[in-house]
């Protein structure tokens, strides 16, 4: 049925857009994950990757997090010489993790788990108006 | 008695499944309103001429599941197209505009009321001609 098809893929949009939020969770957690020892890698800010494709269980396309990827953008370098991580010159790699851009992105992820919640809201009124035919 | 044999109960049912299918389609291009590449959606308008013509004719009957179905529409089967229409397109190639799709969504919620109200409305008028009250 339609309807529940509907129902099906908004839920679905909100488990994907879930997902992003726990990772710019995760990522908003480690802005400070430095490394534990000079020369290694402080922590890598993580991306979310989005595809539609089909659901084989209800034949539909629906959207899902195809991957967890990495930034490869560049490490921050902050000055800090009696740190653990710190090299020969005094500088400590910090994540990649900008709180700026997680915020926008976290409002950017809610804007739409929003959306998927209103399509569900439109829809169960549909479906409700449906049943009500049947009383009268 | 099948009600789908009157024109006009033909015709809400029909355009109540496009509205069905349509909030699927609408559903599917919120859920993807950050899927990169992602184009918009939409059913064909509902065409009343076209429905009104399909609604008068008279189909085969089939008296064996094996017969081919001569109808051309059912259920479910509206055709949808890519929405060119887009405003906008993201950076990621995403050509979703929520606003737009919201916008959408409320209107065939509307629709589909308005009709579900007429559905109501006429079979009261067919019960009041059976004299059974309730208009």
């Amino acid at each position: 049925m339609d309807l529940m098809n509907a129902l099906n893929l908004s839920t679905a949009g909100m488990k994907a857009q879930g997902t992003r939020l726990r990772v710019i969770a995760e990522n908003l957690a480690n802005t400070d994950s430095t490394a534990a020892s000079p020369g290694d890698l402080p922590y890598r800010r993580k991306v979310v990757l989005f595809a539609n494709s089909l659901d084989k269980a209800l034949g539909i396309n629906t959207v899902n997090v195809k991957k967890v990827d990495v930034d490869r953008s560049d490490f921050q370098r902050k000055f800090d010489p009696g740190h653990p991580s710190a090299d020969s010159e005094g500088y400590v790699l910090m994540p990649n993790v900008n709180g700026l851009v997680e915020s926008m992105d976290m409002r950017e992820a809610q804007r739409s788990y929003e959306a998927n919640l209103g399509v569900i809201d439109a829809t169960r009124t549909m479906l409700t108006k449906t049943i009500d035919l049947l009383r009268n | 008695m099948d009600l789908n044999r009157l024109g006009i109960f033909k015709l809400m049912s029909d355009k109540m499944a496009w509205d069905n299918q349509r909030q699927e389609v609408l559903a599917q291009n919120v859920s993807n309103s950050d899927t990169p590449s992602y184009q918009a959606q939409d059913l064909v308008p509902f065409d009343f001429k076209h429905q009104l013509r399909e609604a008068g004719h008279l189909d085969l009957v089939s008296t064996d599941p094996a017969h081919l179905s001569a109808s051309s529409t059912g259920v479910g089967g509206f055709r949808s197209a890519k929405d060119r229409t887009a405003y906008e397109t993201s950076p990621t190639g995403n050509a979703v505009v929520l606003e737009d799709q919201m916008t959408k969504i409320g209107q065939n919620a509307i629709d589909f009321q308005a009709l579900t109200n007429l559905y109501r409305k006429q079979i009261g008028m067919l019960k009041m001609a059976l004299g059974k009250g309730s208009g």
